[in-house]
């Protein structure tokens, strides 16, 4: 798939993030790649100073750019044109609804620059722009595994395959959990501490059951029983039982699953005839919450048991 | 670990019964078996995951196996898909 960003992608109506931009010149360069998440306001670069001017980034003019523009006598306007698209500008984009002059359309019309407008002001554009920008350029790894929004917690579960990851979201959905993803999960970073997961478009809400082949999710189970991406808050790793193997019998220490640096609260569910794995993680998920608002049942648990045993001592 | 690279030559690339193809041949191994496109890592063993790498004409695929067997299995993977899976 594509991943390049390129300034037609501004025009997309993504639902997540609406832009409100249109474009009203430099429709051949629409298919430039954007490389880097910065923005430029060419303010400075207008009024003449040439030094430092990022010209690979996407052009912001706002209110007081275009005022500028305009006060020009039209002479020195043709001339800050000339230079300024005698650059290899990105694209330019006009807030508060302000349209440029047909000299500056024409100039970048010429130089194939694409020159859009949006109706919002400077500030709120660039705020979106910048969130757009930044979950494209976030760093990003694709995993195989399922994630379940599991009473508000993104849970996302790990496994060999044949271990039951798809079962087990099943039995969720069915208790009213809401399916990400199945089988291959996309995780970007958003920030240092929140990871975002969400389905391959291609794949969305479709899973793989044995014995029943591929079904559709959002489809047989309605549209309550899906989302489509969701923050990352637990791992759980579905293991086949192993006798050899000390599993967890407190939970006294927080154990950590790191995925691209940030670290996540971890637990290993074996799996084993009998033991019902959803109902498993649905506690999992409402002890992470109550973890979160800092109640911690094994650590409360085994300090009313140490305070206890002192009293006792105490008292002999 | 063993890697091999191979380019997928089939015009109808691998839709759902090729790659449920490539999972059957993969399930019969105990070792872990995957497609990697563009960096991109799918388990072999898993449908979805197969499907969700959206492998096309002249993909350029990796079969990396890690484990027991895992150079018959990568051999064989990189044959079906050399043959063009002898669907038709």
């Amino acid at each position: 798939m594509d991943k390049k960003l390129r300034v037609k992608n501004f025009l997309d109506n993504t639902p997540r993030i609406d832009l409100q931009i249109r474009l009203i010149a430099g429709e051949g360069g629409l298919n430039r790649e954007i490389r880097v998440g910065d923005i430029n306001r060419p303010g400075l670069t207008l009024a003449g100073f040439y030094d430092f001017f990022a010209y690979d980034r996407i052009q912001i003019f706002g209110l007081g750019e275009t005022a500028y523009m305009r006060q020009l006598p039209p002479g020195d306007r043709q001339k800050a044109y000339e230079k300024f698209f005698s650059y290899e500008v990105l694209c330019c984009v006009f807030t508060h609804d302000e349209q440029p002059d047909e000299d500056f359309c024409r100039y970048a019309d010429k130089s194939n620059v694409p020159v859009m407008v949006t109706t919002r002001d400077t500030t709120r554009f660039i705020s979106l722009l910048i969130h757009f920008l930044d979950e494209i350029f976030a760093p990003s790894v694709t995993m195989h595994a399922t994630l379940v929004d599991v009473f508000g917690v993104g849970v996302l579960i790990l496994g060999q395959s044949g271990v039951g990851k798809s079962e087990c979201a099943l039995e969720l959905i069915e208790r009213s959990h809401r399916l990400v993803a199945d089988d291959m999960v996309e995780i970007i970073k958003v920030d240092e501490s929140l990871l975002m997961g969400s389905g391959t478009p291609l794949l969305r809400h479709h899973m793989e059951i044995r014995g029943l082949g591929i079904i559709n999710v959002r489809e047989i189970f309605g549209i309550r029983s899906v989302r489509n991406r969701k923050r990352i808050e637990m791992v759980a790793m579905l293991e086949e039982w192993d006798s050899n193997v000390e599993y967890d019998r407190l939970g006294l220490d927080d154990k950590k699953y790191t995925i691209l640096d940030i670290d996540i609260p971890y637990i290993t569910i074996p799996v084993r005839p009998g033991r019902n794995i959803p109902i498993i993680l649905e506690t999992a998920a409402l002890n992470q919450r109550l973890k979160k608002l800092g109640v911690h049942s094994a650590q409360e648990l085994d300090r009313r048991i140490q305070e206890w045993i002192k009293t006792e001592n105490h008292n002999k | 670990m063993i890697e091999k690279e191979v380019v997928v030559k089939s015009d109808a690339g691998v839709h759902a019964r090729p790659a449920m193809m490539l999972v059957r041949e993969a399930m019969k191994f105990p070792c872990q078996v995957a497609l990697v496109k563009d960096g991109v890592e799918a388990d072999c063993k898993s449908i979805m995951s197969v499907l969700g790498l959206a492998i096309v004409s002249g993909t350029r695929l990796k079969v990396r196996a890690d484990g027991d067997r895992e150079e018959e299995i990568v051999d064989i993977i990189v044959a079906m898909i050399e043959s063009g899976f002898n669907l038709n």
